[in-house]
């Protein structure tokens, strides 16, 4: 068992919030939520690993100096957000937090590992029309102009949503896409079969919350985090073929790259 | 906001957050990576009552907020419009490549360190001649640009590789882990990034001055050198209004092919 490590020992804290609703935590912070908090952290980085035996009350109590009813109240409420389970006579043990991905896109490995995702996910196409670049991604590709054809496809699999895909095709691409859109080909696979072969992707990773149109498609509360992609691909000219932002649950959808120095 | 995805499924509610604080973050990210060009409108009060299910004051409590935070203007009887100035703070609010150590630039990132000790290797830590030992030397930061929090990151380090490395050289300034390292002669030859978005938990929420359940970017690194011994591993919560990470990639052979399975 991972002990906990000194590090987390309880310090005062000078942090300042600004945040609209967060509480304040200079000198308010209760013993309880400061031991909360390291434990928290301990179980999230995986210092206590999932299946893995928590110290005992009387251990904690000791090492942080309090009492067994503070250390009570911390394991309280992280057995109220499942985050560990007690059993009785045993000891208290670390839930499996993170569920692995079903998926991962190793972006150096692309397109062939396009290959898996492909054969076990499909998508359906929401929109493929004219529309307006979104000025967050203008900068990325001014080459395109301000103008494009937007295909918005979700992919999911055994009905369970991945990503939500927002593509901008320049016409001179998006005129010689037929309907129906494939279904399971992903828009670089597309590509590649209307000529346009890939042969650089820049790309912008990040996390954003979900807004009202995300978070429906992809079945997650309002607000919560979704991984965000957004990704030039050019051709051998350096000619832009399509400028998109991809939406991905990250908990179904992992992404990895691997960099050689 | 976009009309996109119609789908019947309503919106999931989300525990513990009222929904006055969710519409406000998805409508301040909107705002901060400059969605909506300056003097240009938002949706309309009922638009946003419809997208998210929510009610009138619900809607105005969020835009209140950001009214309050000076970032938009709303006009009675035209509307709802983002402030000029909001798009000076877009260009500033992206820090990866100071934090990176990417660009030359007047501002300067900062790290102050809240651990660096000895600790018995964590279970997820690989093990063995070209991993870890029984000890990882854990290091925790909170790195920040122009005095705001940017980053925590808990580096572990393999004893072999961490011997020489001082408190003081972690701490001295905003240097990345890696660069440290590259100056101790252990050069990475091969870093694997995997991405992922997570919600603040309680510690991260209060390092990088949030609320807890606000969404994070979490990016895990692990280096090797060119012997394929682990030089580091390192798992870091971004704010994720003020980081993102890039990544250039080249394809050699855009013809599909399987590409081999790899071990972690």
């Amino acid at each position: 068992m991972a002990s906990t490590p000194r590090s987390r020992r309880l310090r005062p804290s000078s942090t300042r919030n600004t945040e609209l609703t967060s509480r304040r935590v200079d000198e308010g912070v209760t013993r309880y939520y400061r031991l909360y908090e390291l434990l928290s952290a301990a179980l999230q980085d995986g210092t206590i690993a999932p299946e893995s035996a928590l110290p005992s009350e009387p251990e904690l109590s000791t090492r942080h100096g309090m009492s067994r009813t503070t250390v009570r109240r911390a394991l309280d409420r992280l057995e109220r957000e499942r985050r560990i389970v007690r059993r009785r006579g045993s000891g208290t043990y670390a839930r499996q937090r993170r569920t692995v991905p079903r998926f991962c896109v190793e972006l150096h490995a692309l397109p062939g590992i396009l290959a898996a995702l492909e054969s076990r996910s499909t998508t359906t196409t929401l929109r493929f029309d004219p529309a307006p670049v979104p000025q967050n991604l203008r900068p990325m590709a001014a080459a395109i102009g301000p103008t494009a054809y937007v295909l918005e496809r979700l992919r999911f699999t055994d009905s369970q949503p991945l990503s939500l895909t927002t593509a901008y095709l320049p016409e001179t691409v998006a005129s010689r896409l037929r309907r129906p859109i494939p279904r399971r080909a992903s828009v670089m696979t597309i590509l590649g079969r209307l000529g346009c072969p890939t042969t650089a992707i820049r790309c912008i990773v990040g996390a954003v919350p979900a807004d009202a149109a995300a978070a429906r498609a992809l079945d997650v509360p309002l607000g919560s985090p979704l991984l965000r992609v957004r990704a030039v691909l050019t051709g051998d000219a350096g000619e832009p073929w399509v400028v998109l932002e991809s939406l991905c649950r990250s908990d179904r959808l992992q992404l990895k790259v691997l960099e050689r120095g | 906001m976009t009309s996109g995805a119609r789908m019947n499924t309503t919106i999931k509610s989300g525990a513990g957050v009222s929904r006055y604080l969710r519409l406000y973050r998805v409508l301040s990210q909107a705002l901060a990576e400059g969605r909506f060009g300056a003097g240009e409108p938002l949706p309309s009060e009922p638009r946003l009552m419809r997208d998210y299910g929510v009610s009138r004051s619900t809607v105005r409590r969020a835009l209140a907020g950001l009214e309050a935070e000076g970032r938009i203007d709303r006009e009675r009887g035209r509307g709802t419009f983002v402030r000029a100035q909001q798009q000076r703070a877009v260009a500033s609010r992206d820090w990866s490549a100071i934090l990176d150590g990417t660009t030359d630039t007047a501002v300067a990132a900062s790290s102050r360190t809240t651990a660096f000790e000895r600790v018995p290797t964590p279970a997820f830590l690989p093990r063995g001649e070209r991993g870890f030992g029984s000890t990882t030397l854990l290091i925790r930061r909170i790195r920040s640009v122009a005095r705001e929090p940017v980053a925590l990151e808990t580096a572990y380090l393999p004893e072999e590789i961490a011997a020489g490395l001082t408190r003081r050289q972690v701490s001295a300034d905003g240097v990345p882990i890696l660069t440290l390292l590259t100056g101790l002669g252990h050069r990475s030859a091969g870093v694997e990034r995997e991405f992922a978005a997570l919600e603040a938990d309680p510690l991260a929420a209060r390092n990088l001055e949030l609320a807890v359940g606000v969404p994070v970017f979490n990016v895990r690194t692990v280096a090797h050198d060119a012997r394929h011994r682990i030089l580091a591993y390192i798992d870091c919560l971004y704010r994720s209004d003020r980081y993102e990470a890039r990544a250039a990639i080249e394809i050699a052979d855009p013809k599909p092919r399987r590409a081999t399975a790899k071990r972690n």
